[in-house]
């Protein structure tokens, strides 16, 4: 679906943000792109969106170079999430959809006032102004704009952001819906969660390049010391300690009275991500 | 295409009614009407001309009794500067010639006329016709001219970009990027719009002030001229409000552009100040253009039309980088 081979982009002669990219993005993958600020994720969005041009490198998206795929075809193929929920904040949820959706040719479109009560968007505020909205009802409009034309391939830069537990958990669902369908989700992060519980594959960007690209699970298990904590009672005291996994391949091998917990040691993504980039993800 | 423009022409409707910007247009067409109706025109209803006559050795026996004799070329000069719409006669040598105030010598000929009328009063001496329109009418159209220029210029120019400034904040320029339609087309809507309220609105203050009858010889020249500066205008505010970050710097480029493009121009046309490089000034240009639509002279030079056309089009060339690199830019 996306194909990425040594992209450079510079904002002029001595700020250059990517040097040399190379990933690919397969059909129906959800792909997350995670770096702290200024690392170059958004330019590489902004790229691959067709925003930017003057890039070094290929970059192909529907197995065409996206210089030459700017038609109306490949942008009615794309579904784009901002960071901020961009509105027309004197129109209304409703009107907001039908004219964005007005666009996209006509079979193509999911029906708004559906996707607005999949994305539990409240009703009362389907025909008030945007302008009167909480952060989390814009970012369900934005959510529903990007979805309504039912894309094949889906940008989502930060989808969780202003959302509640509860938001956050049904954004996810919906993704993992768009997933199931067949969507390609390219998804640009923070959120270390998100990209746990969502991604296929995650790479992390630093200063521009990639640092490490692969499953949040391989990431784990590579970088983890495969220590193991057991929380015990022993003559009536409460006790811990910590193992390596294989000391537990036959039995406990300590003597305890009674098993509390046995929790694995993994590291976390934001861990790995210190790791390999030695810089944390909110910086 | 032709639907995805109506999206946004109707979009841009809504926008520019929910910014008030009719309202605005209309209050100032009210107001621009109730001054011309009640102001303008008993304000400049003066009296007729004085005329000063130097005829030392009573020459001009048949002059009029409404020519203010003077004993001396010194005193006349003293009348006419305390007078500047006086006429002065030399006729020191026999042959009558005309003095006005210093600076006025070009702006219109039938004062002068009028004049040497005076002199061969009860003859069969016939002023030069100089145009068809009454006192009142040539008033009429030449304070129309001017604030339909004015309103293009400052009004239309700031209608514009305080729309795109509120697109702009609310960041919804972006997704247009990722939208299937072409750029141009975002571009084209607003200044389409822009275009036709400006029309709209010289049809209006036209009929209000010059009156529906006899309209048809000039108004088409008139919305000629009046769509060549609503586009200049509306693509030069469209740039401005994409090249500026906020409102804040735009009110002071607007100052500055609205000062230059309206300072030199009446300074010229309507003030004894006259600047020698104002003829290749395109706003003055402009200016005259519609000023000599309004008076039934309208240009006809294909080269005007040409320059106008090879500006309209490089703007849009301007404003469509712009508008691109806006898009590119961080939220």
């Amino acid at each position: 679906m996306i194909g990425v081979k040594d992209l450079t982009f510079s904002y002029g002669k001595d700020k250059q943000a990517l040097h040399g990219l190379s990933f690919s993005v397969e059909d129906g993958e959800i792909f997350g792109f995670l770096g702290p600020n200024g690392s170059g994720k958004s330019t590489t969005q902004k790229i691959l969106t067709g925003i930017l041009d003057g890039y070094g490198g290929m970059v192909s998206l529907f197995g065409k170079e996206v210089k030459e795929a700017r038609t109306r075809d490949f942008f009615q193929k794309i579904g784009v999430l901002f960071e901020f929920p961009y509105l027309y904040a004197n129109l209304s949820a409703l009107d907001n959809l039908r004219y964005f959706s007005s666009f996209y040719p006509r079979e193509q479109l999911r029906d708004a006032e559906e996707l607005l009560d999949e994305l539990e968007f409240k009703r009362d505020f389907l025909r008030k102004p945007v302008s009167s909205y909480s952060k989390g009802m814009r970012q369900r409009v934005s959510m529903a704009r990007a979805l309504i034309s039912n894309p094949k391939l889906l940008f989502l830069d930060e989808p969780t952001s202003g959302l509640d537990p509860a938001g956050a958990v049904l954004f996810r669902r919906i993704i993992e819906n768009e997933r199931k369908k067949g969507t390609t989700v390219f998804l640009t992060t923070h959120n270390m969660q998100d990209a746990d519980l969502l991604c296929d594959r995650v790479a992390f960007m630093a200063g521009g390049n990639i640092a490490a690209l692969d499953t949040p699970g391989n990431l784990k298990a590579q970088n983890s010391g495969r220590r193991i904590v057991i929380e015990y009672l022993d003559q009536g005291r409460r006790k811990e300690k910590t193992v390596t996994a294989s000391k537990l391949k036959q039995s406990i091998p300590f003597a305890c009275d009674e098993l509390i917990s046995i929790h694995s040691q993994e590291p976390t993504l934001e861990d790995i991500f210190i790791q390999y980039t030695g810089r944390g993800l909110s910086s | 295409m032709k639907k995805s423009l109506y999206t946004l022409f109707k979009k841009d409707c809504r926008m520019m009614a929910s910014g008030k910007f009719f309202f605005v247009a209309l209050g100032s067409l009210l107001i621009y009407t109730l001054f011309i109706h009640f102001g303008y025109l008993k304000f400049m209803d003066m009296d007729i001309y004085n005329v000063y006559l130097y005829d030392p050795a009573g020459t001009q026996a048949q002059a009029s009794l409404l020519v203010h004799p003077t004993a001396s070329l010194e005193e006349m000069d003293a009348m006419l500067e305390k007078d500047a719409n006086g006429v002065g006669i030399d006729a020191g040598d026999g042959r009558p010639d005309v003095v006005l105030y210093a600076g006025s010598e070009k702006v219109d000929r039938h004062r002068a006329d009028y004049a040497l009328s005076l002199l061969y009063s009860g003859s069969s001496y016939t002023p030069e016709t100089v145009g068809g329109n009454t006192p009142e009418m040539k008033k009429r159209k030449e304070i129309t001219c001017e604030l339909l220029f004015i309103e293009i210029v400052a009004v239309g120019f700031l209608g514009i970009a305080s729309v795109l400034f509120k697109e702009k904040q609310m960041g919804v320029i972006r997704i247009h990027a990722v939208m299937p339609l072409h750029r141009s087309l975002f571009i084209f809507s607003k200044v389409f719009l822009f275009l036709l309220t400006d029309l709209v609105f010289a049809v209006l203050l036209t009929v209000l002030n010059v009156g529906a009858a006899g309209m048809g010889s000039f108004l088409p020249a008139v919305l000629v001229q009046t769509a060549i500066l609503s586009l200049a205008m509306a693509l030069t505010g469209f740039g401005c409000a994409m090249v500026l970050r906020d409102f804040k710097q735009f009110s002071l480029a607007y100052l500055v552009i609205a000062f230059f493009a309206t300072a030199p121009v009446f300074l010229t046309a309507n003030t004894p100040v006259k600047m020698a490089w104002a003829r290749y000034y395109p706003f003055y240009q402009v200016y005259m253009g519609l000023k000599n639509a309004f008076f039934g002279t309208a240009v006809t030079s294909p080269v005007y039309f040409v320059r106008a056309a090879c500006v309209i089009i490089l703007l849009f060339g301007i404003v469509f980088a712009a508008f691109s690199r806006e898009m590119g830019r961080e939220g």
